[in-house]
């Protein structure tokens, strides 16, 4: 019997590869299971579709990459050793057709020779023609596995984590930190990528009694320390923040509680990093076959999975870790056939085992889940053994990711261990244990036969093609990486690297440090994308704000628009109605009779004190300090360099009490604005401006029949246009402001936004006893547009100014407003700029958004800014943009959008189109 | 099974005090009145009916009544009502704290985070003040528009605590 094997239980979690029905033991990573059930051939690679197997037991795995899951929870690419077996698993594997044992792809091994290191960018030589006939190619033989098509049912939590000390790795070391850390006081988190605590004590029990670890967790936890495991330090930023990716659930798996993943932003005081060493792969030839095994990870599988990975096994080695493997083989039961020892002799007990000294593998054959035959080099001859499985050690990698992402880019050399260990640290992180120190390995001679001895196995990049790309002139680490893809597979190039760099600097003749090093980013291992994105991939992480009558809008069940966070209804259909022609409905009742809308979203702000008209004639570029109490006026206000970026009204509500309204795309601008002006420029002025956006709910009433509806509502005399007095509705106290943004006269009812509901009652009561409706913001648009009124983002875009708006006779004469500087430059003057127009169809639909040319072919001279109709009359009409456009009336120009192949002829006029005079406005 | 209640509490009176000059007298017009002191950054004073809380160097949150207190701002100060536009939510239970990090940026696990401390941040993208009313109840204003989704994003982030 040959190949890897469990004795005893199979385990009763039944699981499938590859839609076959398989059973787990309870703890069993998805490599330790198909091990366990004698499967070695695990996954093909990825250019050259090499039959690949199961190399190490840990994240570090280049390998064995399966997808996992069904529909939108499916995870492609996933590491078949960080993977815990849970009941009902699917799990397939990637990359091969029409499946994993005879994969068509695999013809592309033997025309391996053509398709060598940098043949991708060979590709793009020659015609665009030519890129794209191999493109094709390209993309279907090489790959990953594919991205899931469906939306990802589950949540993606994120939260914050604050602690003194991080301890990154439960291992020995780092749980002896933790506890420590924790007895003095300190409050501690410790985490743990694995889903048990020091797995590396159940692989060398020898060291210390696994029961340790659960007796130290148990003290960490008992003095408050917080112990998080399936738990990765993916990322080390600035300022001691460490961002870890923790698995609530496996992948695939359907969360218990909802939430598939957590991340967590942590800062710490300090951080210690426990994060352990990676074993290295030997380069040999056929190093990557299915029964080639990191010794470490056999040693793991025996002892931690009760897995033997195979019956006959030779040892490979530059180290004496490797020889605790040979003893793990043997106590398991496995002949352990010879150890292959690079060094002239091992420096540690040997005991039992014949052991070659300067014996280096050479090759290996293999059957589909297992070796066959190990060839070696032994001092000067060539042997071989029938051997089902290759355990390789070329000594260790310290982890040192996180110290490098924590900006302790100077690495220190350690020859004898011919690895990188971390060098001074620039935030407050050290490093402990095998993160800090490895131990020392003897040589490691280099293959007789680099084409297919490999050393990245993910990206499938041998020695052979690092000699290459030496060949071609790449002499930096960096163009050489990139040239050959290694190290930039999901896997980062942990087993790669310093093979890599050693062949690097042996062909520079320089020692490994001063060959050169990339550098380690985040994340350390893959993080789901979800889990960057938030909580749920449907709504982008942002809540939806909610108008304070949002329930009474629903039940109406309105066409909503989004506007910014907002949801605002756009119009209210009847029965059958377009929403076309639902907003035409409601527009035309505003000018007919009456209408009544929501308009709580715009900015509010209540400014007092008695520098109130002080600020506020800082803020807005109109006079304001003249107003009478009960008057308001409409205002417009610039930024600095004298462009207009807002619009609104102004209200004096008191003595020294004001309130300003503006748009509410523009009110955490217009917020930002205020506070800039009152905090920054002129902190010395005696007022308070608080915003109250949200405290008022805003209910619009406009048309004929609002004076009567509103003197119903009162039972007072209502107020003349552009002036304001507090009233009653149904005994809630409201603010009423006679403002018209429709044309019409028409009424803003501000009322407290908890109290809201009972008014708006009253209000769409009266509306619909005058023969008037609810309307939304199509059918404001129509109006607006009509009217000639501005809207911030269409004809305000932050570009034009005062007099380009045609506002230049509002602009406070005596100056002083912020802006007025800005607006003096001799460039806002000139002749060229847009300005402010009206157009009207000759023909057709005039299309929003389209430009403004003389004929077809020559270059824009404007935009559209807004497009409606008539709301009585019909007709196409709309707002633009257009250079020295106030000059240009009576023109004739095109309104063309190429895109969308819309074109009308329109006619340069004035941008009134519905009572220039306001009659309407007055009583 | 986490230990977390989430409840909205009815609209309450809330005014924002600020004071833009003299804040020294004020303060001593302040003690004269109610004997203790306006509260400093970061933490509250219960007075009976009313519950100031500085979330501003010169911002106070006022709960409840407000009467005298335009007395004694007179000049140096004002008040203004912002009620209308903040929905209160208890969180209570045990697990109020783990709940608050989640979406958070701020320590509320923080044993100096004590009752009648309180904060401005952020949760979830939504700008919250927290007050925390007991060692199993926190106080979070939230903007009204927000409170739905922030209620239904603690709901659901509660389960995810189990």
């Amino acid at each position: 019997m040959s190949g890897p094997q469990r004795a005893g239980e199979p385990g009763t979690i039944r699981f499938t590869f590859d839609g076959k029905p398989l059973l787990a033991r309870r703890g069993d990573t998805l490599a330790a299971a198909l091990l366990a059930n004698g499967i070695g051939l695990v996954a093909r690679s990825f250019k050259y579709h090499r039959p690949r197997g199961i190399m190490a037991a840990g994240v570090e795995e280049p390998n064995a990459l399966v997808t996992v899951g069904t529909g939108g929870r499916s995870e492609p690419n996933t590491r078949a050793t960080d993977l815990f077996v849970y009941e009902g698993m699917v799990a397939r594997s990637q990359n091969r057709w029409p499946n994993l044992s005879f994969d068509v792809g695999s013809i592309l091994g033997l025309a391996a020779k053509a398709l060598p290191a940098g043949f991708y960018y060979k590709t793009f030589f020659g015609s665009a023609k030519r890129w794209m006939f191999y493109e094709w190619f390209i993309r279907r033989a090489a790959g990953l596995g594919d991205a899931p098509n469906a939306a990802d049912p589950d949540r993606f939590a994120q939260r914050a984590g604050f602690c003194d000390v991080l301890v990154v790795g439960a291992g020995p070391a780092g749980l002896a930190a933790a506890l420590a850390a924790a007895e003095a006081g300190e409050r501690v988190t410790l985490v743990e990528q694995d889903r048990v605590l020091a797995p590396s004590l159940v692989r060398d029990p020898q060291e210390l009694d696994p029961a340790w670890a659960e007796a130290t967790a148990a003290q960490i936890s008992a003095l408050g320390g917080q112990i998080l495991l399936r738990t990765t330090a993916a990322g080390y930023w600035d300022d001691n923040l460490i961002t870890l990716s923790q698995r609530l659930a496996e992948p695939g798996q359907q969360p218990p509680n909802g939430a598939a993943q957590r991340l967590w932003h942590v800062r710490a005081k300090r951080v210690v990093l426990a994060t352990g060493a990676l074993e290295r792969p030997l380069a040999f030839a056929h190093n990557d076959r299915p029964g080639v095994m990191l010794s470490q990870a056999v040693r793991t599988y025996v002892r931690r999975f009760g897995v033997v990975p195979g019956q006959r096994v030779i040892i490979a080695t530059n180290n004496d870790d490797a020889y605790l493997t040979a003893a793990a083989m043997r106590d398991a039961g496995a002949e352990v056939v010879a150890v292959l020892d690079t060094r002239p002799a091992p420096a540690g007990a040997t005991s039992g085992f014949t052991v070659h000294n300067e014996a280096m593998p050479l090759a290996t054959t293999g059957a589909r889940h297992h070796l066959r035959e190990v060839s070696a080099r032994v001092g000067g001859k060539i042997v071989r053994w029938q051997a089902d499985l290759l355990a390789m050690s070329g000594g260790f990698t310290p982890v040192v990711h996180l110290h490098m992402q924590a900006g302790g880019a100077a690495l220190d050399w350690d020859d004898a261990s011919q690895s990188f260990l971390p060098g001074a640290a620039r935030q407050n992180v050290t490093s402990i244990g095998a993160a800090a120190a490895a131990d020392p390995i003897g040589p490691t001679p280099p293959p007789e036969n680099s084409g297919k001895a490999f050393i990245d196995f993910q990206n499938d990049v041998s020695l052979g093609d690092v000699d290459l790309a030496w060949a071609e002139g790449y002499r930096s680490v960096e163009h050489l990486k990139r040239y050959t893809t290694l190290a930039m597979a999901t896997d980062q190039g942990k087993t790669s690297n310093m093979a890599a760099l050693g062949r690097l600097a042996e062909k520079q003749g320089v020692a490994i440090p001063d060959a050169g090093l990339t550098t380690f980013r985040p994340p350390y291992t893959p993080v789901t994308m979800g889990l960057l994105a938030g909580r749920s991939e449907r709504d982008a992480g942002a809540h939806l704000r909610r108008l304070a009558l949002y329930d009474v809008h629903q039940a109406k069940a309105p066409t909503w628009q989004p506007l910014g966070y907002w949801k605002r209804p756009r119009a209210y259909p009847a029965g059958t109605e377009t929403l076309a022609q639902a907003a035409l409905r409601e527009a035309r009742s505003v000018r007919t009779a009456v209408g009544m809308t929501d308009v709580s979203t715009l900015a509010k702000f209540e400014v007092s004190g008695p520098d109130a008209a002080a600020l506020l004639e800082l803020i807005c570029a109109t006079t304001v300090a003249k107003l009478a109490v009960g008057r308001g006026r409409y205002t417009f206000m610039l930024r600095e360099d004298g462009l207009v970026f807002d619009d609104g009204t102004v209200w004096r509500l008191g003595e020294d009490r004001y309130l300003l309204t503006s748009s509410t795309g523009g009110a955490d601008r217009m917020a930002t604005h205020i506070s800039y002006v009152r905090q920054f420029l002129y902190p010395q002025l005696k007022v308070s401006a608080v915003n109250v956006q949200e405290h008022y709910a805003g209910i619009a009433v406009a048309g004929p029949h609002a004076k009567t509806v509103l003197a119903a509502l009162i039972g007072e005399e209502v107020p003349r246009h552009m002036s304001t007095v507090p009233a009653a509705i149904g005994g809630v106290p409201v603010l009423v402001l006679a403002a018209s943004y429709s044309g019409e006269r028409a009424f803003e009812i501000y009322v407290e936004a908890s109290k809201a509901e009972p008014v708006w009652s009253a209000c769409e009561a009266e509306v619909t006893a005058h023969g008037g409706c609810l309307y939304g913001m199509e059918a404001m648009e129509f109006l607006r547009i009509e009217k000639g009124h501005l809207v911030v983002g269409g004809e305000i875009d932050g570009r034009l100014t005062p007099h380009d708006l045609a506002l230049g006779g509002m602009l406070n004469k005596a100056g002083g407003y912020v802006g007025a500087e800005g607006l003096t430059r001799p460039a806002l003057t000139q002749t060229g700029r847009k300005q402010l127009v009206g157009l009207e169809a000759l023909d057709g639909t005039i299309p929003e958004g389209s430009m403004l040319i003389t004929a077809p072919g020559q270059p824009a001279q404007g935009h559209v800014t807004a497009a409606g109709l008539r709301v009585l009359d019909g007709g196409s009409i709309a707002l633009g943009q257009l250079n020295d456009g106030f000059a240009r009336h009576g023109e004739l120009l095109i309104a063309s959008s190429p895109t969308r192949g819309l074109i009308a002829r329109v006619r340069v006029v004035a941008p009134h189109f519905y009572d220039t005079g306001g009659e309407r406005y007055r009583d | 099974m986490t230990d977390i209640a989430i409840t909205q509490l009815p609209a309450a009176p809330l005014n924002v005090l600020e004071i833009w000059s003299n804040p020294l007298a004020v303060l001593d017009r302040f003690e004269k009145a109610f004997g203790p002191s306006l509260p400093p950054l970061g933490s509250s004073l219960q007075l009976p009916g009313r519950l100031l809380i500085r979330y501003e160097p010169a911002v106070w949150l006022v709960e409840g009544e407000t009467i005298g207190l335009a007395e004694i701002l007179g000049s140096d100060g004002s008040l203004t009502a912002i009620g209308g536009g903040l929905v209160r939510v208890r969180l209570s239970g045990a697990g109020w704290r783990s709940l608050l990090m989640e979406g958070g940026v701020f320590d509320a696990e923080s044993k100096a985070f004590a009752p009648g401390c309180s904060a401005a941040t952020v949760i979830d993208h939504v700008n919250v003040r927290l007050l925390v009313e007991s060692d199993d109840a926190c106080l979070a204003y939230v903007p009204l528009s927000y409170a739905r989704g922030m209620i239904h994003f603690w709901t659901i982030a509660a389960k995810s605590l189990d």
